[in-house]
């Protein structure tokens, strides 16, 4: 094992250095055919010089430095105030028990720390241990709000004073952390450090108006301004649609018509609207399978009603809460049975789980994922499927959101036996609950500020282009072409800005990336040529 | 040494353990009283057994929920008396936590053969290797090796836990004065019990005998200076955990049952439904531009996409 000779020392936190911990390239592991160490983006000067870098040299925040005084304890004083909020149930009764436990019990035993696929990737960085934030958070508690902390100082754990720089690296080293939970599932206490990195990103976003500016500005708040985080508006929803009806019938020889605003239908399918616009193959998937079924379904038009994510679930409950109750509102416009959210991890563990205890009254329509309606159809018979259309290497990534936190394992991989030849389809190591984040979770796919797609797709990637290696390995030839399927339109995000872009794995071995339903349609006997094609991208 | 062993072993021993429970109590009723949160469930979760979550079927909502009180308990027992967390993701801190966690348990059991041995004693049965009934006679082993047992146990445990945080670099950088601390304090609770077994009384007749006291609230005194020492330890013990992360035995049971098992999903007409529709009439005072001022959730939500579109 590895292990970094940098120490960070929680007291030293908040340290007037340039960079408190920058990232080596050096002490990185490469992965198969990477033969340099990685490159992150140096920075102007003047870049440097007004915005902050110095948690790691990297910013995805945008963090504007302060000049004067009164700035820095504003930036102090705010966040002081927004931690006293977090602990008090007016304002955080959402997730009060469970951050107040882990708070308060973390047994500093470090057993999280090999579960983080951040952590290890990174080459080991203290600063990006899972209980090292909660860690800072701790130690600030305990030295502002905790009576032995004021009294015993050091001698009760109270060693860090703050500054804006412990509050803007915290805010930094927060979106360090994709909250895979994987950490929490490891723990022998329960205590659960990617919570306290949400429920710090909400302090962040609550009271001081910090957050990722793609997760925010042009992420809840644009969905709730236009009904879409792309920007899409139900008027140009329309077009994607009527784009997609023409591609359907080029690629199946006939065409579909997609309902849209159909009253009464029993489903509602709630798609992330990246899909549209990215890749509109996968609504053109589930369109087919669903009208060959025979179901009755729809999309909506409405703003808030073709727009599934919730980006409110990585940082702010009460974006989130908007977002849920508005999309509740455009299915009960409808009179829709039930709501089914499309490959979109995030989205189906917020408006299922998350969700489940916000929508009271008749709020509560039913919302189920995808993948068990679309096994159910395999199951039925209904359309027939020849497994050898799907005679190529496949490997499954498991959405954290949907497998590790939702508990969603079965159906996909029941699926792809009926669909594929055996033989073909190899578990990834660590399958299952156990699996690794895409490295685009909870906002990395889409956060694209300064050099931080450097890291996403240098450290935050990385495990997860390893496994894909690893799953592959027998096959990494570029004569035999291979499939990664990743039902979520994040890991897909991160799969095409990663893995493909960044890591070559389409040029070097013939991998391509795409979702579940693609390879369904791929097998279907009824359609003429493949749906899935090696010579386009995805 | 008398006077002082007395009120170790009498007033402050009564005091230290009707405080301990007080505090427990009060502990866990303080997390019981906190509001009901939003799901943050982990899988798998046990109690769904082998059938998983319930989210993999279709329809679900109208399916009633799998539980499985074996797989719960199955699980809870391995982590409860193994470790099991640890023994698999960090083998190199079980091997102090597991002899550590043991010697609880050992030292649990010991003190309740003690009482029910100290119950014989004062009901005129006397517990010794010879006694003639083989239960008195299970007992009094049952004692020694429960007690011996757990206090070499949780002194061994407690000793590698230490020797890991002064010299594992890793667990150093997190480990603040406090963990030393209550590793002392285990070191101290351990030490001193072994040390009293060892050198004073090798057959805890004499703290059955204290016990017996205690029970019988004759504020007996305490000959030994190393039984006083034991005592003096499980006062200092028993006043300190309440204040201690320690006390994650009482966390553990929420962060398991209430908050990583939790798929308990909202019902119409419930007392969850009802104690939601409350909290969304609390005022909240977060004050980022994006919230409405003095606004009670139901405030925030009500015609958010309109108003936010707005604001722009």
């Amino acid at each position: 094992m590895k292990k970094t000779t940098r120490r960070v020392p929680i007291k030293d936190f908040g340290s007037a250095t340039d960079v408190l911990s920058p990232l080596e390239p050096g002490d990185i592991e490469l992965i198969h055919g990477e033969d340099k160490p990685p490159k992150f983006r140096e920075m102007k000067p003047e870049t440097k010089e007004k915005y902050d870098f110095s948690l790691d040299g990297i910013s995805a925040l945008n963090l504007p430095i302060p000049k004067t005084k009164e700035e820095e304890e504003a930036i102090v004083n705010g966040f002081l105030r927004g931690i006293e909020k977090l602990f008090q149930k007016e304002n955080n009764w959402t997730f009060l028990m469970p951050t107040t436990l882990s708070n308060e019990y973390c047994m500093q035993c470090n057993t999280c720390n090999e579960a983080c696929p951040i952590y290890t990737e990174s080459g080991r960085m203290d600063i990006y241990k899972p209980n090292y934030r909660p860690e800072v958070l701790r130690r600030i508690i305990k030295r502002y709000f905790s009576k032995s902390g004021k009294l015993l100082r050091k001698w009760a754990g109270a060693d860090l004073d703050l500054n804006w720089r412990v509050v803007y690296r915290l805010a930094e080293l927060v979106y360090r952390c994709s909250l895979c939970r994987r950490c929490a599932s490891v723990c022998p206490i329960g205590v659960d450090n990617a919570l306290i990195s949400r429920e710090l990103r909400k302090v962040f976003s609550q009271e001081m108006g910090i957050a990722p500016e793609n997760v925010h500005k042009s992420g809840t708040v644009q969905h709730m301004k236009t009904g879409s985080t792309t920007g899409m508006t139900s008027a140009s929803f329309k077009d994607n649609i009527e784009f997609i009806e023409d591609m359907i019938e080029e690629k199946i020889g006939r065409r579909i018509t997609i309902p849209v605003d159909k009253k009464d239908a029993d489903i509602l399918l709630l798609h992330n609207a990246g899909e549209y616009m990215a890749w509109p193959e996968n609504p053109a998937a589930f369109a087919i399978l669903f009208e060959a079924a025979g179901l009755s379904w729809t999309l909506s038009s409405e703003q808030m009603g073709y727009e599934g994510v919730n980006y409110g679930v990585w940082y702010d409950d009460v974006q989130f809460a908007r977002i849920a109750f508005a999309q509740i509102q455009a299915a009960k416009n409808l009179g829709v049975k039930k709501i089914v959210i499309g490959e979109c991890g995030h989205a189906t563990k917020g408006f299922i789980t998350i969700a489940d205890r916000v929508l009271v009254g008749d709020a509560a329509i039913p919302r189920e994922a995808c993948l068990p309606l679309l096994e159910q159809i395999v199951l039925s018979g209904k359309i027939k499927f020849d497994p050898m259309k799907n005679n190529f290497p496949v490997t499954l990534h498991d959405p954290c959101n949907m497998v590790r936190l939702m508990g969603i394992i079965s159906p996909q991989r029941n699926i792809l036996k009926h669909i594929m030849p055996e033989g073909q389809f190899r578990e990834m190591p660590d399958a299952g609950t156990n699996n690794y984040c895409c490295g685009g979770g909870s906002g990395f796919a889409i956060m694209n500020s300064q050099n931080f797609p450097d890291w996403r797709n240098n450290v935050a990637c990385r495990m997860k282009a390893r496994q894909v290696l690893e799953a592959f390995k027998d096959v990494l030839d570029p004569s035999i072409p291979k499939y990664y399927c990743a039902p979520c339109s994040n890991c897909k995000g991160a799969a095409r800005d990663s893995m493909m872009e960044h890591f070559g794995f389409r040029k070097k071995y013939n991998i391509i990336y795409g979702g579940l339903v693609e390879l369904m349609v791929n097998a279907m006997v009824d359609i003429p040529k493949p749906f899935i094609s090696w010579e386009e991208e995805f | 040494m008398s006077s002082v062993g007395w009120f170790i072993g009498g007033p402050l021993m009564y005091f230290a353990a009707a405080f301990f429970v007080f505090m427990t109590a009060a502990t866990f009723i303080k997390y019981a009283k906190l509001p009901r949160h939003l799901r943050w469930d982990l899988y798998p979760v046990p109690h769904q057994g082998p059938e998983g979550s319930k989210y993999q079927k279709v329809d679900f909502a109208g399916i009633k929920p799998h539980f499985s009180l074996f797989h719960e308990l199955k699980e809870m027992s391995q982590e409860m008396l193994f470790i099991k967390k640890a023994y698999i993701h960090n083998p190199k801190v079980w091997l102090g936590s597991f002899p550590l966690h043991a010697g609880i348990y050992l030292g649990a059991l010991w003190l309740v053969l003690l009482t029910v041995s100290a119950l014989c004693e004062l009901g005129g049965i006397a517990v010794s290797g010879g006694a003639s009934s083989l239960v008195v006679r299970f007992l009094h082993f049952g004692v020694i090796i429960t007690g011996a047992g757990g206090f070499a146990a949780g002194l061994f445990g407690s000793l590698v836990l230490l020797v890991l945080r002064i010299a594992d670099e890793d667990m150093r950088l997190f480990s603040d004065p406090v963990s030393f601390v209550n590793l002392a304090l285990m070191i101290f609770l351990f030490g001193s019990s072994l040390s009293a077994w060892i050198f004073a009384d090798s057959s805890f007749s004499l703290i059955r005998h204290h016990v017996a006291g205690l029970l019988s609230f004759s504020m007996p005194t305490v000959g030994s200076g190393l039984i006083v020492l034991q005592l003096t330890s499980y006062c200092a013990f028993l006043l300190y955990l309440p204040f201690s992360r320690m006390m994650h035995f009482v966390g553990k049971y929420f962060f398991y049952h209430h908050i990583l098992w939790d798929d308990e999903m909202m019902k119409r007409n419930s007392a969850m439904e009802n104690d939601i529709a409350t909290y969304l009439h609390y005022k909240m005072t977060w004050s980022a531009p994006h919230i409405r001022k003095d606004g009670t959730w139901v405030d925030q939500v009500a015609d958010s996409a309109s108003k936010e579109g707005e604001k722009k």
